[in-house]
């Protein structure tokens, strides 16, 4: 007699692996050999991952078609299944998994394209935030200036491509077949801000220099070193917008411990 | 019912009467028209991230009284439950403040992978202890009651040794957690078992039923001649389901009752259609119940 636990890794051997023998030898036929029982429960697990994938790639299953797309989320799901039931959360190595995948290769932007689906389904279910109230970062001292590190919202995201995939995204979308013959794949590459705004999420182009200073603030650094690096830039102008469309939601001063203690134990006494 | 349930918010507002399943198709919808209805349930893992799903939430919910309904918590996991996921469906009963919580008697996860469907447990007295275990566990972290509800089965494991309907109600008697009594699961779970289905429903302790669901399920026929049913929430509740329905309210009286329909969603107006239908017998038996006490009094005059 299997322990649950037994039980519970034998059947995650028969749906995710197709390993029927050992949870088989757990349960009646009565009528239904105990290897079709457990394909019902298969199916549904395939079915409901297939569709969360969906949900998150609708213009790579356009490009690729729903066989293929069907076929590559199958081998996919099979081989990294969810870790947990929160299914907006799951696909995020899709794109990755394309990128090795072999009968993709002919569509060299097929990986980008699910990259950037990837950052579209993360704004759209990223957690609410309120944006950045800027009085706080008036009030700083100037001397604290170069010391801030932002907070980017949980929705923003930046990615880039050697090819127009933003272009090719909208196309498919939109299947507007013209739009999509235009598309010059030598364009050269895109700089890509990803962001949910109150009307949807937004995929915005933006110049190099732009976006790798954005990528600066969004990873944290500190804006002393951000502004040295930011060559010809009118680095102010560019911060004041990231500001002013909601992309940071907090900040913190580098090395702040001693200087966040000092006030509050001051309000304490 | 646990002494620890003492402080627990327990009333609920979902009234004993006919809700439907909201699905995102109809949202705006809803919005636009304030159907009749008396309540909504959705699935709390829709609501867990941010954005469009929870403003749209937090406007329905101005009108209407709502219930969350689980998918994911996996409360028959040997390996213990995912406290993230626990913690996520916190923070939606926080913001949208639900008459009514509900998992289900299954298992979802192991070895941290989520298998993407409601997995029949064995029923044995080890499986027992694990889901009392998870049920107390939930309900002390959400400071609340909440419903469990019985699975559609499409196999029995060998070494089951307890009926489900006994596993059902010891579970709601050893925890105080309240029973989301699924009539089509019954059914689907009944034919596909060769179980009396209103046997199983008269081992349901009735003070326990806190909820009733509906919905339509698929029959497949296979190639040697068995037939499956198969619970796919994808059509008009059947009239054998009715029937078991009306021998349920019987049994428990009125219960607040919902309409589920999740594949191949069709027109909120089917939906409404549909929860009408639940609505007259409800009326029915809350008339027979008046006319039952009615009696009563005047046998006792």
């Amino acid at each position: 007699m299997p322990s649950l636990r037994e039980l519970q890794h034998a059947v995650r051997l028969s749906l995710v692996e197709r390993e029927d023998s050992v949870a088989a030898s757990y349960i009646i036929d009565d009528g239904l050999a105990p290897e079709r029982r457990l394909s019902v429960y298969r199916n549904t697990f395939a079915s409901n991952l297939a569709n969360a994938l969906r949900l998150s790639y609708p213009a790579v299953r356009r490009l690729v078609g729903d066989e293929f797309f069907e076929g590559a989320a199958t081998i996919f799901m099979h081989e990294r299944p969810p870790v947990s039931a929160y299914l907006d959360e799951y696909g995020a190595e899709f794109a990755e998994f394309l990128v090795h995948f072999p009968s993709a290769a002919s569509l060299v932007y097929l990986a980008d394209v699910a990259r950037l689906e990837w950052a579209v389904n993360r704004a759209l279910h990223a957690p609410d935030a309120e944006p950045l109230d800027v009085t706080r970062l008036a009030a700083l001292e100037q001397s604290d200036h170069d010391r801030v590190s932002f907070v980017p919202h949980p929705s923003v995201s930046l990615l880039s491509a050697d090819c127009p995939i933003d272009a090719i995204w909208r196309a498919v979308l939109a299947q507007d077949e013209m739009a999509l013959a235009a598309i010059d794949l030598a364009a050269g590459p895109v700089w890509l801000l990803v962001q949910r705004l109150a009307t949807g999420v937004e995929v915005a182009r933006v110049d190099e220099g732009p976006w790798r200073f954005a990528a600066e603030l969004f990873a944290g650094r500190p804006l002393g070193t951000t502004l040295s690096s930011a060559g010809n830039l009118d680095a102010p102008s560019l911060l004041a917008e990231h500001i002013a469309a909601g992309r940071f939601i907090a900040f913190s001063l580098d090395d702040a411990a001693a200087h966040v203690a000092a006030p509050a134990q001051e309000n304490r006494s | 019912m646990t002494p620890q349930s003492a402080g627990w918010k327990t009333r609920s507002s979902i009234p004993a009467e006919a809700g439907i399943g909201l699905r995102f198709q109809h949202h705006q919808a809803v919005l636009d028209t304030r159907p009749e209805v008396a309540w909504l349930e959705v699935h709390t893992e829709n609501y867990m991230g941010g954005g469009t799903p929870l403003r749209y939430l937090d406007a329905i919910r101005r009108d209407y009284p709502i219930s969350l309904h689980g998918i994911g918590l996996s409360l028959g996991s040997a390996e213990g439950i995912d406290l993230s996921h626990l913690e996520r469906i916190r923070r939606v009963i926080e913001r949208f403040e639900p008459g009514l919580v509900s998992e289900h008697l299954s298992w979802s996860i192991v070895a941290n992978t989520y298998l993407g469907d409601l997995l029949p447990l064995p029923m044995t007295d080890e499986a027992m202890d694990v889901v009392c275990r998870h049920v107390d566990q939930t309900q002390a972290f959400l400071q609340r009651r909440i419903l469990i509800e019985n699975p559609s089965t499409y196999l029995r494991f060998a070494h089951s040794t307890i009926p489900e309907w006994e596993f059902l109600a010891a579970v709601a008697q050893r925890t105080g957690c309240s029973i989301l009594c699924d009539v089509n699961n019954i059914f689907v779970s009944a034919c596909n078992h060769g179980w009396d289905a209103s046997a199983y429903l008269a081992a349901l302790p009735a003070p326990a039923i806190g909820e009733i669901h509906l919905a339509g399920h698929a029959v497949r026929q296979l190639d040697n001649g068995k037939v499956l049913r198969i619970d796919d929430h994808a059509s008009r509740v059947p009239a054998p389901v009715w029937a078991l329905y009306v021998e349920a309210l019987a049994r428990f009286g009125p219960v607040s009752t919902l309409i589920e329909w999740d594949t191949d969603i069709p027109p909120l107006e089917v939906l409404l259609a549909e929860a009408t239908q639940a609505a007259i017998h409800l009326e029915r038996i809350e008339k027979r119940q008046v006319h039952a006490v009615g009696e009563a009094h005047a046998v006792a005059a």
